[in-house]
């Protein structure tokens, strides 16, 4: 068994380019090498990855296999890496999600195969690469190198209007991330007259945050809006988000796969690692601004996917529902909040790939996604209609399935902080449940006409590339507890860094609102009722003293318990 | 009488060690006119430009080679400035002297005036490197640019070639006598005593408050004289005829070497000579800065011509480059700029070299000749949109690397706003970079694939490792710069 270090990191992270340049030297007629190629190096790459998952210690919120060698001492740039427990879950679903895209893509790419996987090879280490990064210049690297494989992938194998998508993707994304280098550099220099040191380190910058807080108003908005709109593109949020449904629909399935499940969570991944942590008092500030959007977003892709004739598209307005509900999540900046939009972040990534994939066989099938071409798939395809079934399940959050877990905690997050947006928010799960269920219908059952009688059912190959997912769609459903105690620690940093003191002041209110009951039960109990005034006294005065740790609460019980006998 | 004389060659073979590359091209290239003209007959006259690669290599060692030191009445100065930036014209003319060889081969148009017309043109650009006085930088700019004119109208059987020289020529002209103007008001408002960039700036802070106006009208005159030679908007409007008409290799040096000593030059006279007098000239520039990145980027989105694409673009570079002139910190200024010139100048000559590569087999010229190149010459198609991708400024492209130095100056400097028009307008230059790299790896070819020449093979080659590793090289980069 391997022990997990930041080599082994490096390997997992570079392994697909590598291969991908030795691939170069195989001349183009060797469609098989390339298939099995990227499909074996996606997944040495994945099993690769797997040690950190168990060796990742999950009691610290430090960066764990940090690594960090000189590059550019004139500028502060080093080339440094490492992982917390967010990046870590983003990691993993990257590789997990390798060797399914590669999969998938045996019998959807029919034409240049070589070019094909190679910028799939790319593309995979390009996003690993940004969730491994701790230096904000190598992550703007990463970030934008991301781009140019997905150019190529959707601008060559996608649908009719694959060339406008895909330049709408790149200059969008492109001309967003702009504004956020610009961001980068201020802040750098900013840095750089307060501590008199050029460096571009990610804890150097998050180490900023107070000195940002001092700036002028005007100074701290524009900052945050840059580093907002660069994610919100990537997201998208709305009104960003008009790229996502046309590179969608143009993109070949492995393309919507990889879009889906790693790429908008860039975006919000951005949002957890810069803006936050960076510019907590702008965020704070701006925040109804963010809420307002997210809710639109949520409200409005569940809307426009209502009415799509297209399923692919659906499943794209779908994405911009849901990841509004992640946003929603984060900007509560409670734990929960943040907890539940990172969950769902990995939830999304897991039900919209398996959408994606289902509606690409139909169209590898019948070369058509329209529902209305479609009815009484169940009978000629049992497999693929349970398979279809569990990921639209796992996608409207069906308890026992992913999507519960995960849209449950957003709810309970953004309860706390703003009631009447969790309840917007819910409008939009219900919406959520009818356009998915709605088109399952159209889809499944029905009436069948003969050209869908003759489909032919999941082969080995798809069965195989689904399993992993409906695996996981399962696990997570069912035992969630692993990946919530992965975030434990960094979600408690992060939340201590936007609103410092938070877990203080509610380990207080939830001692005070102990010793209010308690109290209560003091006063309705007639043989203590003199000793009440104490009571309330004492656990108030305790609570200031105590270090905010759960484990706390039981001694806690007992003390005023203890005192009312007295 | 003869003690003036006398005291005058003393002082010339005190400096000339000064000019010893610039003497050197001048002479070497007057004797290949005569008698080196009559070695080679005509059907061997391709044979000079190994030898021009030669005399090339040749200077780049005398300038490596040279001390630092002023002279000739403190109008050249010899300093690290000088030195990085004639390396840059050295690099930039070596490029085209390379792209040259075959398409005039294949033009049938080899002749040894027009190695030598690059040579002598490049000694001017050497002077106007090191030139540390208004006058020096005049002669040089027009000792550098006469030779480019004639270069420019070469192909004297072609209507499009002359057209662009002449237009070329005339505006030149009429910038040259716009500068030598605003030149003269300086002499005049610094108190007639000296047009020395550095005693310029003590006369001119000196000057009375009721020269002010001259001094401005002075200024402003420079500064549209030199963003002529640079072709900076609003004074680029010769510079996409004169690109599309002249011959490929000569458009590929136009864009590279007298653009870095036209920067050098910029840097040195506002950096320098109008130091002082920054409000004078800063907003000015600003605006001219800015509009070039605008519409050098907006304008290169409608073209269909490949060269009129590059000529617009490069418009759009200078633009940025600018950004550097506007520095406070001069030196900083200068650093940026030269190596953002340096990595503008393989990039540029890389593409250049896949133009011309294509142009001789009679495509090249439209940028739907590009249609397939993906699947026709994959290498050359892949080099091209690594250059493409790293003259938008993609990361992890050089380009990016020289952008990114130059806008960490700018906004260190405080031009936030300007700087985020020059990002948002690289983004905007993406586009139509792209709208080749679409034609190229998205189309159908038509036609079949065709082996390349030699010599570009070795430009695209090179230029494309240097352009896709170069950022990891960033510190060796910057050490260079930091000579400057």
């Amino acid at each position: 068994m391997f022990t997990a270090n930041t080599t082994l990191m490096l390997v997992a992270t570079f392994l697909p380019v590598l291969g991908g340049l030795v691939l170069l030297f195989v001349p183009k007629e060797q469609r098989r090498v390339f298939e099995v190629g990227s499909l074996l190096l996606m997944i040495v790459s994945l099993l690769l990855s797997l040690p950190f998952w168990f060796g990742y210690d999950r009691a610290s919120d430090a960066v764990q296999w940090a690594g960090s060698w000189t590059w550019i001492p004139a500028l502060g740039v080093r080339f440094s890496v490492g992982m917390d427990g967010i990046s870590l879950l983003l990691w993993l679903l990257t590789t997990f999600i390798g060797p399914i895209a590669a999969a998938c893509s045996f019998s959807s790419i029919l034409e240049r195969h070589k070019e094909y996987y190679i910028w799939l090879l790319v593309l995979q280490t390009a996003m690993l690469g940004v969730f491994i990064t701790q230096d904000m210049f190598l992550f703007y690297l990463f970030w934008e190198v991301m781009l140019v494989p997905m150019y190529f992938l959707i601008g060559i194998w996608g649908g009719p209007q694959k060339l406008y998508a895909a330049i709408k993707l790149f200059l969008y994304t492109l001309a967003g991330s702009v504004l956020m280098l610009v961001a980068i550099l201020a802040i750098y220099f900013l840095q750089h007259k307060t501590t008199g040191s050029y460096d571009f380190s990610l804890a150097s910058f998050q180490a900023m945050a107070p000195i940002i807080a001092q700036q002028s108003k005007n100074y701290q908005h524009l900052m945050a809006l840059a580093f907002f709109v660069g994610f919100a593109i990537k997201v998208p949020m709305f009104p960003f988000h008009t790229w996502l449904p046309d590179a969608h629909v143009q993109a070949p399935t492995a393309g919507s796969v990889i879009l889906a499940a790693i790429l908008l969570k860039m975006g919000t991944y951005g949002f957890v690692r810069f803006l936050l942590p960076i510019l907590p008092t702008a965020t704070k500030e701006l925040m109804p601004w963010f809420i307002a959007l997210a809710l639109i977003g949520i409200v409005y892709g569940a809307l426009v996917a209502m009415i799509q004739k297209d399923m692919k598209k659906l499943v794209a307005y779908s994405s911009v529902s849901h990841l509004g509900l992640c946003m929603l999540g984060l900007f509560a900046l409670n734990p929960y909040g943040i907890k539940g939009g990172l969950f769902q972040m990995i939830n999304h990534g897991i039900s919209t790939s398996g959408l994606f994939l289902a509606v690409g066989i139909v169209y590898e099938r019948r070369h058509t996604r329209m529902i209305a071409d479609f009815g009484g798939l169940s009978k000629s395809m049992p497999v693929y209609a349970t398979i279809f079934m569990i990921m639209t399940m796992s996608s409207i959050g069906l308890p026992l399935l992913n999507g519960f877990i995960g849209e449950g905690v957003i709810l309970m997050g953004s309860f706390q902080a703003f009631p009447w947006a969790a309840l917007v928010a819910t409008l939009g799960i219900i919406l959520g449940a009818a356009y998915m269920l709605w088109m399952f219908q159209r889809v499944m059952f029905g009436p069948i006409t003969a050209v869908n009688e003759k489909m032919d059912d999941l082969n080995l190959r798809e069965v195989l590339y689904f399993a992993p997912l409906v695996i996981a769609a399962f696990w997570i459903g069912l035992y969630p507890k692993p990946l919530m105690d992965v975030m434990d620690a960094p979600v408690h940093k992060l939340v201590e860094q936007v609103s410092p003191g938070f877990h203080a002041a509610e380990a207080l209110a939830a001692k005070q609102a102990v010793a209010a009951k308690l109290g209560m039960q003091g006063m309705t109990a007639p043989a203590h009722h003199e000793a009440a005034p104490g009571h309330e006294a004492a656990p108030a005065g305790h609570g200031h003293e105590a270090a905010p740790a759960a484990h706390e609460g039981h001694e806690h019980h007992e003390a005023p318990a203890h005192g009312g006998g007295n | 009488m003869t003690g003036f004389a006398q005291g005058l060659l003393d002082a010339l073979l005190r400096d000339a060690h000064l000019i010893t590359p610039q003497l050197f091209l001048i002479t070497v290239a007057t004797l290949m006119l005569w008698p080196g003209d009559l070695f080679f007959n005509r059907a061997e006259k391709h044979k000079w430009a190994p030898i021009t690669m030669v005399i090339l290599a040749i200077t780049a060692y005398l300038v490596v080679k040279s001390v630092d030191g002023e002279g000739f009445s403190r109008m050249y100065s010899l300093d690290g400035l000088t030195r990085g930036f004639q390396l840059l014209c050295i690099l930039g003319s070596a490029g085209a002297v390379l792209l040259s060889v075959k398409l005039l081969d294949s033009l049938k148009q080899q002749t040894v005036e027009y190695y030598a017309l690059i040579l002598f043109s490049l000694a001017g650009m050497l002077f106007l490197c090191g030139a540390t006085d208004l006058i020096s930088v005049y002669f040089s700019i027009e000792l550098m640019a006469i030779c480019i004119y004639i270069l420019v109208a070469y192909l004297r059987e072609r209507a499009t070639s002359v057209e662009a020289g002449m237009k070329y020529f005339l505006l030149g002209a009429f910038s040259s006598g716009i500068l030598v103007y605003g030149i003269s008001l300086l002499f005049g408002a610094a108190g007639g005593t000296t047009t020395n960039l550095a005693d310029l700036n003590r006369a001119l802070a000196l000057a009375p408050t009721t020269s002010n106006f001259l001094v401005y009208s002075g200024v402003l005159m420079v500064l549209v004289g030199m963003a002529f030679k640079v072709a900076a908007v609003p004074f680029h409007m010769w510079a996409p005829d004169a690109y599309e008409g002249a011959p490929t290799p000569i458009t590929a040096f136009m864009a590279t070497a007298p653009k870095a000593a036209a920067m050098a030059a910029f840097l040195r006279v506002f950096g320098v000579g109008f130091h002082g007098v920054t409000s004078d000239w800063v907003l000015p520039l600003t605006y001219i800065a800015g509009a070039s990145m605008i519409l050098g980027n907006v304008a290169a989105v409608r073209q269909e011509s490949m060269k009129r694409l590059l000529a617009y673009s490069s418009i759009a570079h200078v633009g940025y480059m600018l950004l550097g002139v506007l520095s406070g910190d001069p030196r900083a200024g200068a650093q940026a700029v030269w190596l953002y010139m340096l990595i503008y100048i393989v990039m540029n000559t890389g593409a250049f070299a896949v133009v011309i590569y294509l142009q001789g087999k009679g495509e090249g010229e439209r940028i739907e000749d590009f249609k397939g190149l993906g699947r026709k010459h994959p290498v050359l198609a892949f080099a091209m949109m690594v250059f493409l991708l790293s003259l938008a400024g993609i990361p992890p492209l050089v380009g990016f690397f020289g952008k990114f130095y130059l806008f960490k100056l700018a906004i260190e400097q405080g031009y936030v706003t300007l700087t985020t028009i020059a990002l948002l307008t690289s983004a905007v230059s993406a586009y139509y970079y792209l709208g080749v790299v679409k034609e190229m790896y998205f189309k159908q070819p038509e036609g079949e694939a065709a082996p390349m020449g030699a010599a570009a093979v070795f430009i695209v080659s090179v230029a494309c490792a240097l352009v896709l590793v170069g950022t990891a090289f960033g510190p060796w980069l910057l050490d260079w710069a930091m000579k400057i």
